[in-house]
């Protein structure tokens, strides 16, 4: 597996975010880490990628403990989320350069993965621009561009699609379907439990800082209509 | 090393392409001489200006010739003291055995007529009382029975530019060095949670404590580079204009020891203002947690203005920016350097810098940072 999330326990403040969660991801699938808002998925994903220690648990990603190799988990990790922040006066592609240089992109490498990266997301001819006069669309695309510059095994999309519209979403959506054929381990976070439907191999359920359901697609959504109406009875049970 | 100098490739770039830090620099640089070329005309026009004396009565003989000369312009007038009060600058009234003088001590062009009125007459009063007794065969030196023969150990006209030089330089170091740096330091800390880009840049293997160092360095040159420009460009006005008296110049060893102090404050100011900008949500914010940076730079410069011959003992110079405005003077007065204080002082910038570090890595490497923004 490449992501392997064991027991996971953090609190932030006096309010208890993970209570204990389990969950794994292999390479060349979508896994779908879904849940309302507040359920705990972010904080998931941010101890994955190393930015929040555990409490409890461990997070093991390509065999890298989170807690005693970091930097290697980093190395190894790309993460888009909705917050498409980028730097308003360096154009698309010093952007991408300068994160691809932070993680490890060598020298005689690094024009030739911006090169690729551009070229793959479709980034070419707004790739000199700042930053600052790019559309909401073309920033994400810098965001997703800056996050795979450095060839990571494993994408993590955090809510990706919130702030897009709809040809932008598509857009989104297309990339992590390309990653997964590529063989990347692509963990999908949203609580749109219709997008996950349509993209996700495999998906966990979160609630309240717990694992309500975990298995493929399919099997979580069962016999219901679709995955939001198993997600629903899952939550009244509980 | 590597990524050292990637971060602070990136953020110059950054900066160097913010027209608010460009335009902070550009300015430095002209405020100063522009103040300095009003302020020459100004003192150059007092200096020359002719003041008009209100009088009455019979002016004594000669008398009027030495007042003119000096650039006081008598004027008749019916009532001195009625005419003191707005019409003239002073007014007097010549009586046979006295003079009286009127003048209002709110108004700053009384109080140079005056001064130069009682020049003139101390002048004549004594080249009076000389001719007197000399026409009775008295030698007129016994009115100066022990006469005072100055020797001085260095130019006063000099020595009056220095003491100008010694509360205005430091002013304008220390103030050009945290003003400077300041819009880059918030960009480069505030500004990266304020545009959602720490969580990205936290997200890169390289360690936290090389992307604050590379942001402190590219902070402190572009304060180096506000404080030199604003410094220069003073040097340059002063070596032009006749400030008081004389064209002040910088001497090499003073010079050496200001842009010495002038990369210590700046690594110590980065360090400080990149820690209230990791404080802060966003670039407002940081502004107003460093708004009280302000008057670090004002305190320790008002001794120097207040209290010129303020010489302390070496435990002062343990205080961070007090003790660079105070080795900053000495070298300017006296020309020399008190190795034990520029120690001290190197010293403790440099602490004071480290300890500033500590706190914006510690931070830097907080959960709260991210939880917060």
């Amino acid at each position: 597996m490449a992501v392997k999330v064991d027991r996971l326990q953090k609190a932030l403040g006096k309010n208890k975010v993970l209570r204990g969660i389990s969950l794994e991801a292999g390479s060349g699938e979508i896994f779908g880490l879904l849940g309302p808002n507040g359920a705990g998925k972010t904080t998931t994903l941010r101890i994955i990628c190393t930015l929040l220690s555990p409490d409890a648990g461990s997070v093991e990603v390509l065999g890298f403990d989170t807690r005693t190799a970091p930097e290697e988990v980093r190395r190894r990790v790309g993460v888009v989320t909705a917050d498409i922040g980028v730097y308003p006066r360096l154009s698309a592609r010093e952007n991408i350069a300068y994160f691809g240089e932070l993680s490890g992109v060598l020298d005689g490498e690094l024009e030739g993965r911006v090169d690729m990266v551009l070229e793959r997301l479709d980034m070419v001819p707004f790739a000199t621009q700042r930053a600052e006069s790019l559309s909401s669309g073309q920033k994400q695309k810098v965001a997703i561009a800056r996050a795979i510059v450095h060839d990571p095994e494993v994408l993590m999309f955090d809510e990706p699609t919130s702030n897009l519209d709809v040809l932008a979403s598509r857009e989104i959506r297309n990339f992590m379907v390309e990653s997964r054929d590529r063989g990347k381990c692509v963990i999908f976070s949203t609580h749109v439990l219709h997008d996950a439907e349509r993209l996700c191999d495999r998906v966990t359920i979160l609630h309240e800082g717990t694992v309500v359901a975990t298995g493929p697609t399919a099997d979580v959504r069962g016999a219901h209509r679709d995955l939001e109406d198993a997600f629903l009875e899952l939550v009244e049970k509980k | 090393m590597r990524t050292l100098a990637i971060v602070f490739r990136k953020e110059m770039r950054e900066i160097l392409r913010d027209r608010r830090t460009l335009i902070a620099i550009g300015l430095a640089a002209l405020a100063t001489p522009t103040v300095l070329v009003i302020v020459s005309q100004v003192s150059t026009k007092t200096a020359t200006q002719t003041y008009t004396v209100g009088y009455s009565g019979d002016i004594p003989t000669g008398l009027d010739i030495l007042l003119t000369s000096t650039a006081l312009k008598l004027e008749p007038v019916a009532d001195p003291a009625a005419a003191a009060k707005q019409q003239v600058d002073i007014g007097v009234e010549f009586q046979p055995a006295q003079i009286d003088e009127w003048y209002d001590p709110t108004r700053q062009s009384a109080q140079i007529a005056d001064t130069r009125l009682q020049t003139v007459l101390g002048q004549f009063n004594a080249a009076k009382a000389a001719a007197a007794l000399q026409q009775k065969g008295i030698d007129p030196g016994l009115l100066n029975p022990v006469p005072l023969r100055l020797h001085p150990l260095s130019s006063p006209v000099k020595a009056a530019g220095n003491a100008f030089l010694s509360f205005f330089l430091p002013y304008i170091l220390i103030t050009m060095v945290l003003t400077g740096g300041l819009s880059a330091a918030l960009d480069a800390s505030a500004g990266e949670r304020e545009r959602k880009t720490l969580e990205s840049l936290l997200l890169t293997p390289t360690p936290r404590s090389r992307i604050l160092l590379g942001k402190i360095l590219a902070v402190s040159v572009i304060s180096l580079v506000s404080a030199i420009a604003a410094i220069g460009s003073m040097l340059l006005a002063l070596s032009q204009l006749p400030l008081l008296g004389a064209h002040v110049t910088l001497s090499p060893l003073a010079a050496g020891v200001m842009i010495w102090l002038a990369i210590l404050l700046a690594g110590c100011f980065s360090s400080l203002t990149l820690t209230l900008g990791t404080l802060a949500k966003n670039f407002r914010q940081g502004q107003a947690y460093s708004t009280p940076l302000y008057f670090i730079t004002i305190f320790p410069a008002s001794i120097i203005l207040f209290i010129p011959d303020f010489n302390p003992n070496l435990a002062y110079y343990l205080i961070p920016i007090l003790n660079a405005v105070l080795v900053l003077r000495d070298a300017i007065v006296h020309n020399s350097v008190a190795w034990p204080a520029l120690i001290i002082t190197s010293a403790s910038l440099a602490a004071t810098g480290l300890v500033c570090w500590f706190a914006a890595l510690r931070l830097f490497t907080r959960e709260t940072l991210l939880i917060r923004s």
